[in-house]
């Protein structure tokens, strides 16, 4: 079972970006996870409907289950991946020790690795993903998903039939009104770091001063002139 | 002027398809057990795999180079050699072997499949790649990743018509590829047998005021500090402390990329580029093959070399030439 002292849900130990994502997290605060179960009992259906072939490749794995954690919502995923009857459930808070591992990171950047618009390696890499406990059944559970080619609104549009296309575009919408709200939130985000920048920027300043005298004292020092 | 071949790596037929799509001239793969040197948890092909994305690599113009690059258990060939057959059986445009009892496996009984040695094989000068294509008719050696670019030249012009393939962008194998021992020291595991270099199933990751420790079979490998970038966790770009300092004793955690040496290495006569990164996802496969056939292109037709950004999928958040300069000699 995983070690390590990080109750998924709660206490993040990453910091989440400020995005749409996060404030659409804050409003989800007061949801009980029970009622989000079905869009995730949905989910997984479809996936496991269209792309069997990540369950296959998981075949070994099937009895560890992965805690996803996105940073930015005030819940969290339990991913067993039993071939068989494989569940993902929705969770307030996941105990290390309840998991054997833990992948973690904003949700966005979660999405768009399992689409496979991110390299899970480039991701570690800038630590704009971390791992945690048995990291043998991460490996396995990224290269499945990365493998199968996944579209999530595609997949989950798919068995709407006729409903499919206006379905897709709808989903289009909600994803370019994400798109443009970021741009909104980066503002604000701006706004509100403005004064702790600028603060930042004197004491940077201030610092190069001190730097630039102490340097030019110890110059001085060396040459047998006043320290 | 030779038309390099560009041979890009795919772990999943959705990466086959990435690099395909992305303008790959042939795909290198490998079946889902130890036979191959990325035998890693959830990665690799199944036989029906391997059949549908070979059909897919034809069927737009591209090859399908099967890697059956580890050596045979002592007295158990048999799964090396069921891979042999299976990928002639299916199709496959060549395998790439290193082992030289399966090199001569494939060569009696399948005489008309092509056959590419692997980097794993080692083979280094004239005299050794002579020795493989007389005795086997291999018709392509990968040149191990320590030879100089003048080197290489020099090595096409003694053993031609044999073609040679280099490594071009990726992770970077700074050992004597096919006789490293440093994860088997480790794990019990390695590349050269077992498929793995430090193997996920002996790797932790442990988060500790927002840095991280990467430990390997309880060797501690690497700490890195908040918001340093990450490597893989092998033994050989562990930092380490010695002599009174801590810092990497082999090697940094970097990647190849050798975009801005097209032209040179085309000037040599080398007559295929080589992607590393079976392991990775089809993110990495489509932008690098994307960015390498671009620089391909651009040299052929004699255009200036793109300029294009690879930073944000490399090891480490840095890149090298490596050996093909020296510039530490």
């Amino acid at each position: 079972m995983m070690e390590g002292p990080h109750r998924a849900g709660q206490a993040k130990p990453m910091i989440p970006p400020f995005s749409p994502v996060l404030l659409l997290g804050l409003a989800l605060r007061p949801v009980r996870p029970a009622l989000l179960q079905p869009v995730f009992d949905h989910m997984l259906k479809v996936v496991r409907s269209q792309h069997p072939d990540i369950l296959e490749r998981l075949e070994a794995y099937g009895e560890r289950s992965v805690c996803i954690d996105p940073i930015d919502l005030p819940f969290a995923l339990i991913l067993e991946p039993d071939p068989v009857q494989p569940r993902l459930t929705v969770r307030r808070f996941v105990d290390a020790d309840e998991v054997h591992a833990t992948i973690r990171g904003p949700l966005e950047t979660l999405i768009a690795l399992a689409e496979g618009r991110m390299d899970g390696d480039a991701l570690f890499f800038s630590r704009q993903l971390v791992v945690e406990g048995d990291t043998e059944v991460v490996v396995a559970l990224r290269n499945a998903i990365d493998g199968a080619g996944i579209d999530l609104v595609a997949d989950l549009t798919a068995a709407l039939g006729p409903l499919a296309q206006p379905a897709r575009r709808a989903a289009g919408a909600v994803l370019d009104l994400v798109s443009s709200l970021r741009g909104s939130v980066e503002t604000v985000r701006q706004s509100f770091i403005a004064p702790a920048l600028q603060g930042a920027a004197s004491r940077d300043a201030r610092l190069a001063e001190l730097e630039a005298e102490i340097k030019a004292l110890r110059k001085a020092s060396r040459r047998g002139g006043p320290a | 002027m030779i038309r390099p071949e560009l041979i890009c790596p795919a772990g999943t037929p959705a990466a086959l398809k990435s690099a395909v799509d992305a303008g790959a001239d042939c795909v290198y793969v490998g079946f889902r057990d130890e036979t191959n040197a990325r035998n890693f948890p959830g990665l690799n092909f199944s036989r029906k795999e391997l059949e549908e994305g070979i059909a897919y690599a034809h069927a737009r113009g591209a090859k399908v180079l099967v890697a059956i690059n580890t050596f045979p258990r002592a007295g158990h060939p048999q799964m090396w050699q069921s891979a042999v057959d299976d990928s002639a059986r299916l199709g496959a445009d060549a395998v790439i072997l290193a082992d030289i009892g399966l090199i001569d496996y494939a060569a009696r009984t399948h005489p008309d499949l092509r056959l590419h040695l692997s980097v794993q094989a080692a083979a280094s000068n004239p005299q050794a790649i002579g020795f493989y294509a007389e005795r086997f008719g291999v018709k392509r050696v990968v040149l191990p990743r320590v030879l100089t670019v003048p080197e290489i030249a020099a090595i096409n012009q003694a053993v031609a018509p044999v073609e040679t393939e280099v490594f071009v962008f990726g992770g970077l194998c700074v050992m004597a590829e096919g006789r490293c021992a440093l994860s088997s020291y480790a794990t019990g595991q390695s590349p050269n047998m077992n498929g793995v270099c430090s193997p996920a199933s002996h790797v932790r990751y442990v988060e500790a005021g927002g840095g991280i420790t990467s430990q390997l079979a309880g060797f501690t490998i690497n700490q890195f500090g908040l918001n340093e970038p990450a490597g893989y966790p092998t033994l050989c770009k562990g930092r380490f402390n010695a002599n009174g300092k801590t810092s990497y004793l082999f090697e940094e955690p970097t990647s190849l990329n050798t975009l801005a040496m097209l032209p040179d290495l085309i000037k040599a006569g080398v007559a295929a580029f080589k992607i590393e990164g079976r392991q990775r996802g089809r993110a990495y496969v489509a932008a690098v093959v994307q960015a390498f056939r671009q620089g391909v292109d651009a040299v052929l037709e004699g255009r200036p070399l793109p300029d294009i950004n690879l930073d944000s999928i490399t090891e480490g958040g840095r890149q090298t030439t490596g050996a093909y300069e020296k510039a530490w000699r």
